[in-house]
């Protein structure tokens, strides 16, 4: 018989005492934001492995900066969407700087978002009290390739032009809703004017503020469920230390190094801006970016009837089986090495994405031609 | 282990930087020509700084009535801080600079047969609708009631605008520049549509022919008093009109097109060309900048779509063009 760890054993007693027992509503009444900063979080809170929760919150601030600042000189319709990109990038000054760290900060995301996870999991800190934090952290999978969906297109050039058709292919393989997301992201039977306006509200808009109701559930969630303690479980006698300033210093810092370190990258090697969109160049075949390859070459593998078990049978099940984790595994040992089923089913799911990912390289970057 | 964990980690990210700043020109079946940065500039055709450039078999092929010729022209680029440098090789047996000459058979003046070979390279300068894909097909432009035969080069629109260096072995190649002009809509589009598109930087340049009012014999001759610059041409600033034509013999020749000193924004492209062993090879250079509205600013953190077109023997479109191409700079 297994059983499920209290609360008060395992998170209250570790995680911001101060915050634990009270609603939000009442943070908000008592001066939430004083007692915020007055508020305590465990020393153990501060360490290398959990650094990517702060370098994504650190990259999604930055992306939010460099978007409006682009959003400033965008035009969203074909074709002077295309200019409207290159003016900014190639004739306001810092222009290609801004748009690079905007490119550089998501690939940076998606890397630190799939390492967070990874080491929640490994850790087991999916455990209970703290499911809804994983299930609300599983969900940001869902919602950032969205961002990179709806974002591709705004510039208008091939690679985005062409990659939005090819995901919208895949979309549209969906059986009963595939032809209705299709119909509701374009508009119409043609990837134009529509698609591009519903795609930039939906990139600038809507998803922003999922992203941030997600951010603030997520966060809401790990205030009152706490930080996973020792995977030993012996969190008895966990030293404090202070939000303020520790935590935000922190932030700040990371947020500062991160801006600092990918300006540069973006200087030296700025984000490429391809040619034009021609919806008339059906010979244009984009290349997948490293994120995707690995679905990408699933959906090569199911073709034909059998697309949808490559487009969104196993993506999807993968999700679910992450969002169901904690239902599934919930006994209280958080240690990997008494996890081994866990671990090694996480192995082989690591291990058959980087060995798709692998092969897909090699379709596309290194025998383009086969 | 948790030094290996953050090696692993930070190798990750990194890989996840590079491999998102590893620009993919060739995504769109655009042939990417790189131009490789250098602190010396080439001196000529044979500089060895050239062997730094990446060489590129660029496929030319005819369309229409051409369609089944085919070729290649290796193409190298390198730029330096303030211009860039093309080297343009491709095969052709016979060097043609002729130019329809004039050719006095003891009785009258008439042309030879022969016309020269050329080569035009077409840029952006303001961004021309499908060009980057479609090339050089998206710049012929006609009238639906006129033939094939009487398309002229120009854009669809003025507000798209194209950067056109025409190097001509009979016209251009003796003052050592590529004829520097610019593109736009036909000058007549809704006529008759003779006057292309096609219209000349400022400045002077260009050719005179050669002839006389009637047309039935050459006007100009070599001025007796000067060596020719440049053996084999007559140049016009060393030209004088001929006063009496009873000296010539049987056989001799007077070139037809005579090339005018090239100056100002029309003498931007310069050129070095050689025909040896049945190749030409033509090296171009230009400022990145030249600072006029009538050229493509070569701004090195940008990709180019341009086009290039091969002319054998032609005085005419004929020619053997590339697809799509795209200049990407890399330092």
């Amino acid at each position: 018989m297994t059983a499920t760890p209290s609360r008060d054993e395992n998170a209250m007693a570790n995680v911001l005492p101060d915050m634990s027992e009270q609603k939000p509503s009442d943070l908000c009444a008592r001066g939430g934001i004083a007692q915020l900063l007055q508020a305590e979080v465990p020393a153990d809170g501060i360490c290398w492995h959990r650094f990517f929760g702060a370098l994504q919150l650190a990259l999604i601030g930055l992306l939010f900066l460099t978007g409006v600042l682009m959003a400033l000189a965008y035009t969203p319709v074909p074709g002077t969407a295309y200019d409207s990109v290159d003016y900014f990038q190639f004739s306001l000054p810092f222009g290609d700087v801004v748009r690079g760290v905007h490119h550089y900060a998501w690939n940076l995301l998606l890397m630190a978002m799939g390492l967070h996870l990874l080491r929640a999991l490994v850790v087991g800190a999916y455990k209970a009290p703290r499911q809804p934090v994983w299930i609300s952290g599983v969900l940001f999978l869902l919602v950032l390739p969205l961002f990179i969906i709806t974002g591709d297109l705004l510039p208008w050039d091939q690679k985005g032009y062409w990659s939005t058709q090819v995901r919208f292919s895949i979309i549209g393989s969906i059986p009963v809703v595939g032809d209705f997301l299709v119909q509701l992201f374009r508009g119409g039977p043609l990837t134009g004017i529509v698609a591009l306006t519903r795609l930039y509200v939906l990139h600038i808009l809507l998803l922003p503020c999922a992203l941030v109701l997600l951010i603030g559930l997520h966060m809401y969630f790990l205030a009152t469920r706490g930080l996973s303690g020792p995977v030993s479980g012996n969190a008895a006698q966990r030293p404090k230390a202070p939000f303020m300033p520790a935590i935000v210093n922190r932030g700040l810092a990371v947020f500062l190094l991160s801006a600092i370190v990918l300006a540069l990258v973006a200087w030296q090697w700025p984000a490429a801006l391809g040619d034009p969109a021609d919806p008339t160049d059906s010979a244009f075949i984009p290349r997948p970016e490293w994120w995707v390859l690995s679905l990408n070459q699933l959906v090569a593998i199911f073709k034909g009837p059998f697309m949808v078990i490559g487009s969104a049978i196993i993506p999807g099940g993968i999700v679910f089986l992450l969002g169901a984790l904690p239902f599934l595994d919930r006994a209280p040992e958080r240690r990997p090495s008494k996890r081994m089923g866990v671990m090694l089913a996480a192995a082989a799911v690591i291990a058959a994405l980087t060995a798709l990912s692998v092969m897909g390289y090699v379709e596309h970057f290194v025998r383009p031609g086969h | 282990m948790s030094k290996w964990l953050i090696a692993g980690i930070a190798a990750l990210s990194g890989a996840a930087i590079v491999f998102a700043a590893t620009p993919s020109p060739e995504d769109v079946g655009v042939m990417a020509i790189t131009a490789r940065h250098v602190k010396t500039p080439p001196v000529g055709i044979d500089d060895p700084v050239w062997q730094r450039a990446v060489p590129v078999l660029v496929p030319v092929a005819g369309r229409l009535e051409m369609a089944d010729v085919q070729g290649t022209v290796s193409t190298k680029v390198l730029f330096t801080d303030d211009e860039l440098f093309f080297l343009l090789s491709w095969e052709d047996p016979t060097q043609s600079i002729t130019k329809e000459s004039w050719r006095f058979d003891g009785e009258k003046w008439s042309h030879l047969k022969g016309d020269e070979d050329r080569i035009a390279l077409l840029f952006e300068i303001d961004r021309i609708s499908q060009f980057s894909s479609k090339s050089c097909a998206v710049v012929c432009h006609s009238p639906a009631d006129l033939p094939r035969a009487q398309w002229k080069l120009a854009t669809r629109s003025p507000a798209e605008k194209g950067d056109l260096w025409h190097w001509k072995a009979a016209r251009s190649a003796p003052y050592r520049h590529a004829d520097d002009g610019w593109l736009t809509v036909a000058g007549n589009p809704s006529g008759s549509y003779r006057e292309t598109g096609r219209r000349f930087d400022t400045g002077s340049g260009g050719d005179v022919k050669n002839e006389t009012s009637d047309g039935l014999r050459p006007r100009y001759m070599q001025d007796p008093a000067r060596k020719p610059s440049v053996p084999g041409f007559l140049l016009m600033e060393e030209a004088v009109a001929i006063s009496d034509y009873s000296g010539f013999k049987s056989g001799d020749v007077i070139p037809y097109r005579l090339p005018v000193k090239p100056d100002g924004s029309r003498f931007d492209v310069k050129a070095e060309s050689r025909h040896k062993d049945g190749r030409w090879t033509v090296m171009l250079h230009r400022k990145l900048d030249t600072g006029r509205d009538d050229d493509v600013v070569f701004d090195v953190r940008k990709r180019f779509s341009f086009a290039i077109a091969v002319f054998d023997d032609s005085g005419a479109d004929h020619s053997k063009a590339t697809r799509s191409l795209s200049l990407v700079f890399q330092r």
